[in-house]
């Protein structure tokens, strides 16, 4: 039997008067590939920064395996393992592809003065490591060949794919996937699929994606997560998804309002 | 012997230019690695030069004690402006930069007993006692003076610019570190670093603790050089000396300061020699501004023609 990784009860998040996230609540398996839906202006990306810890909540509760998040910096809800993108790639424009990758390198002595001062060792071997690791991660992703280049010649595809190698640097147990198809080609996309797909038989990494491409969504995902004006509507299968009223409503309800 | 053509002239441009060298290596630590608007470097100066005569006229103290004094109160003054400014967005942080130069500037001003007030060192010990910090700093240069058997003012050239050289080789070093890494990636983007688990504050406030002691460093060697100083010697505008002893060097590199510090400092001394017309319809106190009309243009200039700097990267200027 499956257990929660993420849990997250009565969120309440509000700018000026409106209610953005209003009593959301759902939560993730370990080890699954759960998708985040509805429409435009739903609350799904408030609710990703505040699960993140990039928003704080004005109520409710987010756990991560088993441990309160929501009152943890965002930084710390990183190195926790709960890693995040955005939906615009964020690469470090002027800084090396691969320094792009090294930096999400976790518990690195070497990013310490104190450590650098009285342990160089360990951050040398730490460094070394990481290196190790990097090389792996970029070759995976075919982005070796650029390894020393800037992060700012490389393309939006590129760009993506890097994204997606910083975030499996920093080790994470549970990542959130902000749009990953937006503005992706198909063949990219299939890719990035299919890297998610692997890495969730592989290592057991949950995943956890906003995503407006419903094609993408039943064929990735375990379970869906529907969203309509700060309220979590529904919760079900993929196959229950397309049959659901409520769903169907909440679509269409945005697409008579255009 | 005209002045242009004197090596002590000259040397004197050399001393500046290296104690300006360690000053805006500061700015150069916290703008050009880190990000941040620092635009009240001015102040770190001068809390390393105050508290190093002030501790030794007032209390006698060893003079190297006392400049290792200024240095830990500027840090322990940048971690106080800090903590509750640098979780500010990025042009706020500067507003209150400015303000807090300006604050210690008119408070140095003010409190007549401790610093002198406006009528600077010489005051320090009280009305009709004028005092002397720099007896110590003097013995010593004498004995650099004879072991290397040079003339005072290349002593102290000798000796500014190892210490600023040395800071800019060990600036270098430490930003080729997983910590500088860090560093430039809140440069970058905070969101992104903020994402990948760095925390960013602390970061920042590292990184404006080291520019304030570099500033303070800087400001101790003033104090030395010119035995006197006043609260008007750490007005604004020497803030945006250093800014523009960054801008001409070129941003994000460390090397590029001294570069930057030498050019800057003969651009200074060198409009000292407009004496030909139209300048020289001029007296020599408009002369003065003028030289600040030609910074002012080279920056301009700079900016139109060359933004990246003199050894800045254009490729890296315009990454997206």
């Amino acid at each position: 039997m499956s257990t929660a990784i993420l849990e997250v009860q009565d969120v309440v998040r509000r700018f000026g008067g409106l209610r953005a996230v209003d009593e959301a609540s759902f939560h993730a398996d370990e080890g699954s590939i759960t998708a985040l839906i509805g429409p435009n202006g739903a609350g799904k990306s408030t609710l990703f920064n505040v699960i993140s810890g990039f928003l704080s909540a004005e109520r409710g509760t987010v756990q991560f395996e088993g441990r309160r998040i929501d009152r943890a910096p965002a930084h710390r809800i990183a190195q926790r393992g709960l890693v995040r993108t955005f939906q615009v790639p964020r690469a470090l424009t002027r800084m090396s592809v691969l320094d792009n990758v090294l930096l999400a390198a976790t518990r690195h002595p070497g990013e310490r003065l104190n450590e650098l001062v009285l342990h160089p060792g360990r951050a040398r071997s730490r460094e070394r490591r990481a290196r190790e690791r990097a090389a792996e991660l970029l070759a995976l992703f075919r982005l070796d060949t650029h390894a020393g280049e800037y992060a700012g010649v490389l393309s939006g595809g590129q760009r993506k794919l890097l994204d997606f190698a910083r975030v499996l640097m920093a080790e994470p147990r549970l990542v959130l996937l902000d749009e990953p198809m937006a503005g992706v080609n198909p063949a990219l996309g299939r890719q990035l699929v299919e890297h998610v797909l692997r890495l969730r038989t592989e290592t057991g990494m949950t995943f956890l994606f906003v995503e407006h491409d419903l094609d993408i969504v039943m064929e990735a995902s375990d379970r869906v997560i529907v969203m309509n004006e700060g309220h979590v509507i529904a919760t079900a299968t993929p196959a229950e998804i397309r049959s659901d009223q409520r769903v169907v409503d909440a679509y269409q309800g945005t697409a008579r309002a255009k | 012997m005209s002045t242009i053509a004197s090596f002590g002239f000259w040397s004197f441009v050399g001393i500046v230019a290296g104690i300006y060298t360690l000053f805006a290596l500061g700015v150069q630590v916290q703008f050009g690695y880190a990000g941040l608007l620092n635009f009240g470097q001015v102040a770190f100066m001068g809390i390393g030069a105050y508290t190093m005569a002030i501790l030794v006229v007032k209390e006698d103290l060893n003079m190297w004690l006392a400049a290792g004094c200024g240095i830990v109160l500027a840090i322990l003054a940048a971690l106080l402006l800090g903590l509750p400014t640098l979780r500010l967005r990025a042009d706020y942080f500067a507003i209150t930069t400015i303000a807090f130069s300006e604050i210690l500037r008119y408070v140095a001003t003010n409190e007549d007993r401790l610093t002198g007030g406006s009528q600077g060192t010489i005051n320090l010990a009280g009305i009709g006692q004028a005092s002397q910090y720099d007896g110590a700093w003097q013995s010593f240069l004498g004995k650099v003076e004879r072991n290397l058997h040079v003339g005072s003012d290349a002593a102290m050239l000798i000796l500014v610019w190892t210490v600023a050289l040395l800071a800019v080789a060990a600036v270098t070093l430490l930003m080729r570190t997983p910590w500088g890494r860090v560093l430039k990636s809140i440069r970058e983007d905070e969101d992104a670093a903020t994402s990948l688990g760095k925390n960013v504050f602390l970061y920042k406030l590292q990184a404006l603790a080291l520019g304030a002691a570099l500033g303070a460093l800087a400001g101790v060697f003033y104090a030395w050089q010119f035995s006197f100083f006043s609260p008007d010697d750490f007005a604004p505008l020497i803030t945006f000396f250093a800014w523009m002893i960054v801008i001409l060097g070129g941003l994000g590199r460390a090397w590029t300061v001294p570069v930057g510090a030498v050019v800057f400092g003969v651009i200074f001394a060198g409009t000292r020699f407009f004496d030909f017309p139209p300048f020289s319809l001029l007296d020599s106190t408009e002369r003065a501004y003028v030289r600040l009309i030609v910074i002012g243009l080279v920056i301009i200039g700079l900016m139109l023609f060359r933004p990246q700097g003199i050894f800045g990267s254009r490729k890296e200027m315009v990454l997206e």
